[in-house]
């Protein structure tokens, strides 16, 4: 329990802090900044408490919240995906799989793997780049800004997924 | 009670899920004012020295260009000292006679002070290059003087650089005279030491002595008249033997010549400038 928890709490840190150092500095063409701390729900088990999840996601959130200025944005989209997550998890994992299942492409297959993260990253980039467009609102830019921002994040998630499984 | 808490259980996600939104959600609203939300943000002391951390890994990043700029910088302030220095010198300099001499003859004239920047004396046709060109005023055939003496004429112009054609040039042929009896000869140099040139065709009732001084006659647009060459330093016979050809001790160490001025216009009575034809 303990373990899992270590594991967790560094899996955040790793995760904030490849965000807050590099990724927050990217701002390509102007738009897309990618946001690959989505990358920590795709790697919550299948058996994975979903409070627990949500608690999780909310912190997470709010820690790149607060390095980047966005005041709640992230938290509220994150904890929005992390509730999206394990209903999703749940009709996509395959009916074999064993309980406590980390979904990857061996676990779950290509395919059911990169349409999962599709899903998890769209719902995260629309809820945050709805939420921080309330204070400025421009329908262009902000599709512009979700399109690009969840092109790019997409591209790296599954880059970095496919360095740390393997094939 | 034991309804209440399956409920809890059944529900628990959806109550947890709206509590967090509900807090991010106050947080964006509420925060937004900046003053409340410094707590919240990069103001944040922790946050503050994470962020300082970043930048000095990326300052540590930058440091070789910034190395590399400190060098260039270094080099530049250091060739400006040499430069002021070198000009504190001359201010502070005590001129010699020669020198006020000198001034004084070449007052009228529109002087050009420039700087040799490439030199030799161990050739038999040397050549000198100056810092200064057409841009700055220098044109073909104008006389070159330091402080000590004449250089040379400048025979080939550039928008910014110069060659002057100095003394010791077997193609420099400058007319001169014996600043005592105005005879007058050509100063030649055909190689040797840099200190001594000769002069031909002193006619043999000329009575000359070691150590007379020799000047620049005037006989030319180059130089005004009287400008110091150097020294007799011996008497020989000329090759054919019907005239004198003298030794000249040169006034001017071409070996350390660093400050030159160019001067136009010197007396324009006879226009017969002995001038190189070709160079190289």
């Amino acid at each position: 329990m303990l373990l899992i928890f270590l594991k967790r709490l560094l899996q955040m840190l790793g995760l904030m802090a490849l965000q807050v150092l590099v990724c927050n500095h990217i701002h390509l063409f102007g738009y897309a900044t990618p946001m690959l701390y989505v990358l920590f729900l795709a790697y919550l088990p299948l058996n994975a408490n979903r409070i627990g999840s949500l608690l999780w996601a909310f912190v997470l959130g709010l820690s790149v919240d607060i390095f980047s200025n966005t005041f709640g944005a992230a938290a509220a989209a994150l904890t929005f995906a992390a509730f999206v997550q394990w209903p999703l998890l749940q009709a996509w994992a395959p009916k074999e799989s064993v309980e406590d299942m980390v979904p990857t492409y061996q676990t779950m297959g290509v395919w059911n793997h990169i349409r999962y993260l599709a899903v998890l990253a769209t719902v995260h980039h629309l809820v945050f780049y709805l939420l921080e467009s309330f204070s400025y609102f421009h329908w262009e830019s902000l599709l512009i800004s979700v399109g690009s921002s969840l092109l790019l994040s997409l591209v790296l998630m599954l880059t970095i997924d496919s360095l740390r499984h393997g094939k | 009670m034991r309804s209440l808490l399956e409920r809890i259980e059944q529900w628990g996600h959806w109550i947890v899920f709206l509590l967090l939104e509900v807090a991010s959600l106050v947080l964006l609203f509420r925060f937004s004012a900046y003053q409340a939300s410094v707590w919240f943000t990069q103001a944040n002391a922790l946050v503050g020295q994470v962020l300082e951390w970043e930048s000095g890994i990326i300052a540590y990043a930058h440091l070789g260009e910034l190395n590399q700029q400190l060098t260039e910088t270094n080099l530049e302030l250091q060739q400006e000292v040499d430069v002021l220095r070198h000009q504190l010198a001359v201010l502070e300099h005590d001129s010699s006679y020669t020198e006020r001499l000198l001034a004084r003859q070449i007052a009228d004239c529109r002087r050009i002070p420039a700087q040799v920047i490439n030199n030799s004396v161990r050739d038999r046709d040397n050549l000198i290059t100056i810092n200064r060109g057409t841009l700055d005023g220098v044109r073909n055939e104008m006389g070159v003087l330091c402080g000590t003496g004449i250089v040379g004429i400048v025979c080939q112009t550039g928008d910014h650089y110069a060659i002057v054609l100095p003394v010791l040039n077997s193609n420099s042929s400058i007319s001169c005279r014996l600043k005592s009896t105005e005879y007058f000869g050509y100063l030649k140099w055909n190689g040797g030491s840099p200190l001594r040139a000769f002069i031909d065709d002193i006619p043999r009732h000329a009575k000359v002595r070691k150590g007379e001084l020799v000047e620049t006659s005037g006989y030319s647009s180059v130089f005004p008249a009287g400008i110091f060459v150097g020294r007799v330093k011996r008497v020989l016979n000329s090759d054919d033997g019907l005239s004198y050809k003298l030794e000249i001790q040169l006034s001017t160490d071409f070996a350390r010549l660093r400050d030159v001025v160019v001067i136009e216009g010197g007396l324009n009575t006879l226009n017969t400038v002995e001038t190189p034809k070709t160079l190289k």
